[in-house]
């Protein structure tokens, strides 16, 4: 069998005094390299980096991206809110009575509110509550523990106050972060009313696009 | 091969003086670069007498800029649903959709709420420091609109290498897909429009704009997909899921099936693209299918943008 040498002489070679790379040389070699590199800068006509143009001002204060102090404040009652919507849900679901496609329907919005509550936690992180309102919970708990069309009827309305609650909050968001997640939690929630108003039979437009006045829940908690 | 090492040539190696030597050189050679290198080489020459480069004017893109690119859109749906409601599309049945029903005094208001979207945006515009946009979006009716109502009115002239693709084979169909599709784009737009606003009252005033949108777009579904409620949902009209059944051996290829749409399509909304599918297959079977999205840097209503005459 063949024994195949790759490497020349010369780099297999062991190091011998006679030809290592010395200070010297180094110094020299890196004396060339700087004065080459220098080139374009001494003569000005060339540029290593892109130059740096600066920015139009517009005079409008660019939003931060994460929750300010006063967010935080609001967000951790919207937490508590979507956490009670949780739990009333809930209470739905105990009921007997509902359809097969219902339950699937009523069970989808459940996981939504849980959804919503724990992307609030992703983003206040320690400051979340993390618990529901008692006080509201117990407001309402009595409209969602009746009949499927009472408590239908009963989701409507919570929905319809939710996007409101939300579209309040919103208003004051600075953060853009929170404000992104709260705009995508109100586009479902109005949503979710025409669903509702469908599922309880109701057929005039006005109702199935929330039309009344539904009131705020966030000075409730 | 063997394992006999090359000759060793000893005139080939470079030394300490030489390499010094080396260095030397080069940076002398470096300076004297630098030193001579002054020269401008000026401008191009040119023959004759040409107009000049010009200078495109800056794509700032700002709060007013945002809101009067969705003024547009909320133009360009409402001149939609004018072209809808007056072919009459909308009254006429549907052979895919027999449940649909007559959805034009529907539409109709869907129609005066983007009128109204429009003139709000335009409002929040002007108060962002922009003028007004009062005509469609540009790209949206261009790149879109005209497509799809060429295509559903007309199809496709044959060409050297394609056969002819003969108008819909369900107008209405195609068009109650389109409402849909275009609420659900006024939905995400106004909800993409939340991250890039500055102030947020303007945030909350788009939002109020684009529920309205989502919840028609949830009514049309519901009449397009009854009981469509939310993905997964049961309903009868699960089973049919598809427009089409697969052709037999030596028929046309199926037309490309077109999915229902659900009242609430996520658990939070959505950003990402509405998918329109309509028109008649082509000699494949496929039909157009069109990417609704959000508005971006290539349609948006820039300051130097100006609408087109006529």
């Amino acid at each position: 069998m063949d024994i195949e040498v790759t490497e020349s002489g010369l780099d297999a070679a062991p190091s011998t005094p006679r030809h290592p790379l010395g200070r010297r040389a180094l110094l020299g070699v890196g004396l060339g390299g700087a004065a080459m590199s220098l080139l374009p800068f001494l003569s000005g006509r060339a540029s290593a980096t892109t130059p740096v143009e600066e920015s139009t001002t517009t005079g409008v204060t660019t939003p931060p991206q994460r929750p300010t102090d006063p967010d935080v404040e609001l967000l951790a009652v919207v937490q508590q809110v979507e956490l009670t919507a949780l739990a009333l849900y809930n209470e739905a679901l105990a009921l007997s009575g509902w359809t097969d496609e219902h339950a699937v329907v009523i069970t989808f919005i459940r996981q939504a509110h849980l959804a919503y509550g724990q992307s609030l936690s992703g983003l206040l992180g320690r400051r979340a509550p993390g618990v529901r309102s008692e006080q509201l919970f117990d407001e309402l708990r009595g409209d969602f523990a009746g009949s499927v069309e009472s408590v239908l009827a009963a989701a409507y309305a919570l929905e319809a106050s939710l996007a409101v609650t939300h579209g309040e909050v919103l208003a004051e968001l600075q953060g853009t972060d929170a404000a992104a997640l709260i705009a995508s939690i109100q586009m479902n929630e109005a949503r979710f009313g025409t669903v509702l108003a469908d599922m309880a039979g109701m057929t005039d437009e006005a109702d199935l696009l929330v039309e009344a006045d539904a009131e705020s829940l966030a000075g409730k908690v | 091969m063997n394992n006999e090492l090359l000759p060793f040539d000893d005139s080939m190696v470079l030394g300490r003086r030489g390499l010094f030597r080396l260095g030397g050189l080069t940076a002398a050679t470096a300076l004297i670069a630098a030193a001579c290198g002054t020269t401008e080489a000026g401008p191009v020459g040119r023959i004759g007498v040409g107009a000049g480069v010009p200078k495109l004017a800056d794509a700032v893109v700002n709060d007013g800029v945002l809101l009067r690119t969705m003024a547009g859109i909320e133009t360009s749906i409402a001149n939609a649903y004018t072209h809808i409601l007056e072919k009459g599309y909308l009254t006429g049945s549907s052979p895919t959709l027999p449940a649909l029903g007559d959805l034009s005094a529907l539409v109709k208001s869907f129609h005066d709420h983007h009128i109204n979207s429009a003139e709000r945006f335009n409002t929040l515009a002007v108060d962002a420091g922009e003028t007004a946009w009062e005509c469609g979006n540009s790209r949206l009716d261009s790149a879109y609109l005209a497509v799809i109502f060429d295509r559903v009115e007309n199809g496709v002239a044959a060409t050297d290498a394609t056969k002819a693709i003969e108008p819909s084979d369900d107008p209405t169909r195609d068009m109650a897909n389109l409402v849909f599709t275009l609420e659900s784009m006024s939905a995400s737009s106004s909800q993409a429009l939340v991250q890039q606003l500055h102030v947020p009252p303007a945030r909350a005033e788009a939002m109020q704009l684009g529920i309205r949108s989502g919840r028609h777009a949830s009514v049309i579904a519901l009449r397009i997909h009854p009981g469509g409620y939310v993905p997964g949902a049961l309903s009868a009209a699960a089973t049919a899921e598809t427009t089409t059944t697969a052709g037999q051996d030596g028929a046309a290829p199926p037309p490309t099936p077109i999915p229902l749409p659900d009242a609430v399509p996520g658990q939070f909304g959505l950003l990402s693209p509405t998918i329109f599918i309509g028109g008649a297959g082509d000699e494949n079977g496929v039909r157009l299918k069109l990417n609704f999205e959000t508005p971006s840097l290539n349609s948006l209503s820039y300051p130097f943008d100006v609408c087109p005459e006529g």
